[in-house]
C-alpha cells in the first residue's frame, strides 16, 4: 500500500522518499505475558522516573539557588575532582585489568582460576564501608603499600591517589568481568590464524583480539567509572578531603541542611547524564564491522 | 618435509596417543576420521599451536617441537573461514605480509594481483561479514597462500559451501596443489574428496592414528574393520578361514564360502572387505566366467543416488552392489527379483585377526 506523500517528508537523492521519525512508527502486536512483563518493568522504570521528577520539579522552581549551586567553585571543583578521580581510576583499570581479564577470558578451567575470579568479585559482595577499610588499612601512611609509597612521596591520606585507589578498588569487577565477556567473544580460531600467518601473541592480541573487544573495553570503562563516581563510603574511609562529588552532598546535607544538598544532588544528575548520553553516542558504532549499514 | 614422531598430546579430557606421521614435500596429505577423533587438533598440533606433552615434531629433519606457529611457516584455513571481522578483504588478505615486515602500502599492491587470481578483486573494500560462504573461502585461502607458507593446513575446507561453489573450490585446490607445487594437509569426512584430491592420507579415531599411507592404498585395503568401515567400504564380513592353498583360500562368512586371495591360515578369523562397485549383478543363469565367487540372491533394496544405484541383495549374507541406474533398468530391477552376484576372488581384501 502506497503511503501519501505530507510536508514533512524527505526526499532522498535516489527519489526514494523516507517518512518522518512521528510516521514511522508500525503497530506491533503485544501478547498479554509480554504486556505484563511491561507493567511490572514499569514500576522499577517508575521509581526512578518519579524520582528523578520529584527533584526536577522542586529544583526548577527555584531556579536562581539552582544556577548559584551550580556555579559555586565548590560544587564544580568537586564534580571535576570526582569525573578526574574515576576516569584515572579507569584509565588504570584498563592497564592492569586488560590483561587480567585476557588471562582469565582464555585460561581454561581450574581450581585456582575459580579463586583468582572470586578476588575479583568481593569489591561486588563487601560493604562499602568494608571496601573503604580494605583499602584504608592498606594504603595508609603505616599501611603494607602506603608505608613505602608514602617513603617515595605518595600519599593515599587525604589525598588523590586516596580516592583514585578507592575508586579503583570498588569498580575493578564491573571492568574486568565485562572486559572477560568481551574477550571470550573473540574466537580463539582467529587468533590461532593470526598466529600463523607470522603474528607473534602479543602483536596477535593488539592486532585482533583487542580491536574486537574494543567494545566491550569501553562499556565496561564507563560502568567502571559511574561505579567510581558514585562511590562514597568506600572512598571516606581513606580519602575524607578533598571533597568528592557525594562526599560533598553528604557533608551540605549534614551542614547547611536539603536545599543546598538537593541541588548539588541536581547539578550531579544533570552532569552525569549528559555525560553518559554523550559517551553512550560516541561509541554506538563501535565494534560493528558490516558495510551494509 | 614435517613428520611427526610419537607426538601425544592432552587438552582437557581429549588426547592425541603416540601419533607418527610424515608429510612429504609436494603431498596433498587427508586426515579423515569421524567427528571428535582428533582431526583439528592433530592440524593444530602440526601448526604449531598446541605443544605436545611427548614426541618430537620435525620440519626438513630439524626438530621445531618447541618452535611457534609464527615461526613455522605453516598456514591454517579453517572450517568457519576465520576472517577478521574488523579488517576488509584486502587487509585481511595482507595481514600476514604485514606481520612479516612489509608495509601496508606494499602489502596492498603485493596483495592485488593475489586477489585477482582468485577472483575477489571486486569485493577488496569489503568487510568479511557481507561476503557470501563461497567468497569468505576465497579470502581465506587467498590469506592462506600470500604469504608464501611451506605448508598449507586446510580444516574440512568444503563442508560448509554448496555443491557448485565446492566444485569451483576444488579446482581452486587442485590448481595450487599442481602449479604451485604446495604441500596441503587436509582434514574431511568425504571419501570423495579424497578421492579427488589426496596423493597420501591417514585415519584417526579417538586420538589414535590407525592407519596411514597413500591415499588409494588406504582406501582400498584398509588395515582394520574400524578404518574399513570409516573409508566407506560398503560389504565388511567377518569370518573363518576354512582352508588355504598356497594363498588362495575359502573363508566362511555364516556358512557361505568365499574365495580370496590371503596369507591367512585355516581357523584364522579375518574380515573381508568388498567395494559394492567390485561386486557384479546379474540377472538369470550365469555364464561360465573366471569370477571365484557367484551366489544367488534376492534384491531386498534399491537406493537411487543420482546417476547411480546401491542394490541390497540377500543370498544368505547381504551384500551391496552399485550400478549405473540405466543398467537397473534394462535389467528390470525390483525389490524381490532373483539376481546373481559375482565377485573376484582378487576383488577382496583380507584383513586379518
Amino acid at each position: 500500500m502506497k503511503t501519501e506523500t505530507l510536508p514533512g517528508d524527505i526526499r532522498r537523492g535516489d527519489g526514494e522518499t523516507v517518512l518522518p521519525w512521528w510516521r514511522q512508527r508500525k503497530r506491533q502486536h503485544i501478547d498479554g505475558c509480554t504486556l505484563w512483563f511491561c507493567i511490572m518493568g514499569a514500576a522499577i522504570v517508575g521509581i526512578t522516573v518519579l524520582a528523578l521528577a520529584n527533584i526536577a520539579m522542586t529544583e526548577l522552581a527555584d531556579p536562581v539557588h539552582l544556577l548559584e549551586v551550580a556555579a559555586s567553585s565548590e560544587v564544580l571543583g568537586s564534580i571535576l575532582l570526582t569525573f578526574g578521580a574515576g576516569a584515572s581510576a579507569v584509565l588504570l583499570l584498563i592497564l592492569f585489568g586488560t590483561p587480567l581479564a585476557y588471562v582469565l577470558a582464555r585460561s581454561r578451567p581450574s581450581r585456582f582460576k575459580g579463586f583468582v575470579e572470586s578476588i575479583v568479585d568481593i569489591p561486588l559482595i563487601l560493604p562499602h564501608t568494608v571496601a573503604g577499610l580494605l583499602v584504608y588499612l592498606l594504603f595508609m601512611r603505616r599501611g603494607w603499600l602506603g608505608a613505602p609509597l608514602s617513603d617515595i612521596g605518595i600519599a593515599f591520606e587525604d589525598a588523590f591517589p586516596g580516592t583514585v585507589v578507592a575508586m579503583l578498588f570498588v569498580a575493578s569487577p564491573f571492568f574486568i568481568n565485562t572486559m572477560r565477556e568481551g574477550f571470550e567473544k573473540v574466537p580463539v580460531h582467529l587468533e590461532n590464524v593470526a598466529r600463523t600467518l607470522g603474528a607473534g601473541t602479543f602483536t596477535t592480541f593488539r592486532t585482533v583480539t583487542l580491536p574486537l573487544s574494543l567494545r566491550h573495553m569501553y562499556n565496561g570503562a564507563i560502568f567502571a567509572w559511574g561505579r567510581a563516581i558514585g562511590e562514597f563510603a568506600g572512598v571516606i574511609m581513606i580519602a575524607y578531603y578533598p571533597f568528592i562529588i557525594s562526599t560533598l552532598i553528604y557533608y551540605s546535607f549534614t551542614t547547611d541542611g536539603i536545599r543546598t544538598s538537593r541541588s548539588i544532588a541536581f547539578v550531579v544528575i544533570v552532569v552525569s547524564l549528559a555525560v553518559f548520553y554523550l559517551l553512550r553516542r560516541m561509541t554506538r558504532h563501535l565494534g560493528r564491522y558490516d558495510d551494509r549499514v | 618435509m614435517i613428520a611427526f614422531d610419537h607426538i601425544s598430546l592432552s587438552l582437557g579430557t581429549f588426547s592425541l596417543k603416540d601419533v607418527s606421521l610424515t608429510i612429504n614435500r609436494g603431498d596433498y596429505y587427508f586426515i579423515v576420521g569421524p567427528s571428535g577423533a582428533g582431526k583439528t587438533v592433530l592440524l593444530e598440533a602440526i601448526a604449531g599451536l598446541h605443544r605436545p606433552e611427548r614426541g618430537r615434531v620435525l620440519l626438513r629433519g630439524e626438530e621445531i617441537t618447541a618452535l611457534p606457529p609464527e615461526k613455522r611457516g605453516i598456514a591454517l584455513v579453517y572450517q568457519d573461514y576465520s576472517l577478521f571481522p574488523h579488517m576488509t578483504v584486502i587487509d585481511n588478505v595482507g595481514y600476514g605480509l604485514r606481520m612479516r615486515g612489509m608495509g601496508k602500502r606494499e602489502a596492498r599492491g603485493e596483495v592485488a594481483g593475489l586477489l585477482e587470481e582468485f577472483g575477489i578483486s571486486h569485493i577488496a573494500d569489503r568487510y568479511p561479514a557481507t561476503l557470501s560462504g563461497g567468497e569468505q573461502q576465497r579470502v581465506a585461502l587467498a590469506r592462506a597462500v600470500a604469504g608464501k607458507p611451506d605448508i598449507l593446513l586446510l580444516d574440512e575446507p568444503l563442508s560448509a559451501l554448496d555443491p557448485v561453489t565446492q566444485e569451483k573450490f576444488i579446482h581452486d585446490l587442485q590448481r595450487l596443489h599442481r602449479e604451485n607445487g604446495l604441500t596441503i594437509v587436509q582434514v574431511s569426512h568425504s571419501r570423495r574428496e579424497a578421492h579427488l584430491l589426496a596423493t597420501r592420507m591417514a585415519v584417526i579415531i579417538d586420538g589414535t592414528l590407525v592407519d596411514e599411507g597413500r591415499a588409494d592404498v588406504v582406501l582400498n585395503t584398509p588395515r582394520s574393520r574400524q578404518v574399513a568401515s570409516f573409508v566407506g567400504i560398503e560389504n565388511i564380513l567377518d569370518g573363518r578361514v576354512a582352508a588355504n592353498d598356497g594363498g588362495h583360500a575359502t573363508v566362511d562368512v555364516g556358512g557361505h564360502a568365499f574365495e580370496a586371495v590371503t596369507d591367512a591360515a585355516a581357523g584364522e578369523e579375518v574380515t573381508l572387505c568388498i567395494r559394492a562397485d567390485d561386486v557384479v549383478l546379474g540377472v538369470g543363469d550365469g555364464r561360465r566366467s573366471s569370477t571365484r565367487n557367484t551366489m544367488a540372491g534376492m534384491i531386498t533394496q534399491i537406493v537411487e543416488n543420482g546417476p547411480v544405484a546401491e542394490v541390497k541383495v540377500n543370498c544368505g549374507v547381504d551384500l551391496t552392489a552399485v550400478l549405473t541406474r540405466r543398467s537397473g533398468q534394462d535389467l528390470h530391477l525390483a525389490p524381490g527379483t532373483p539376481v546373481t552376484l559375482s565377485i573376484k576372488a582378487t576383488a577382496i581384501h583380507v584383513i586379518r585377526g
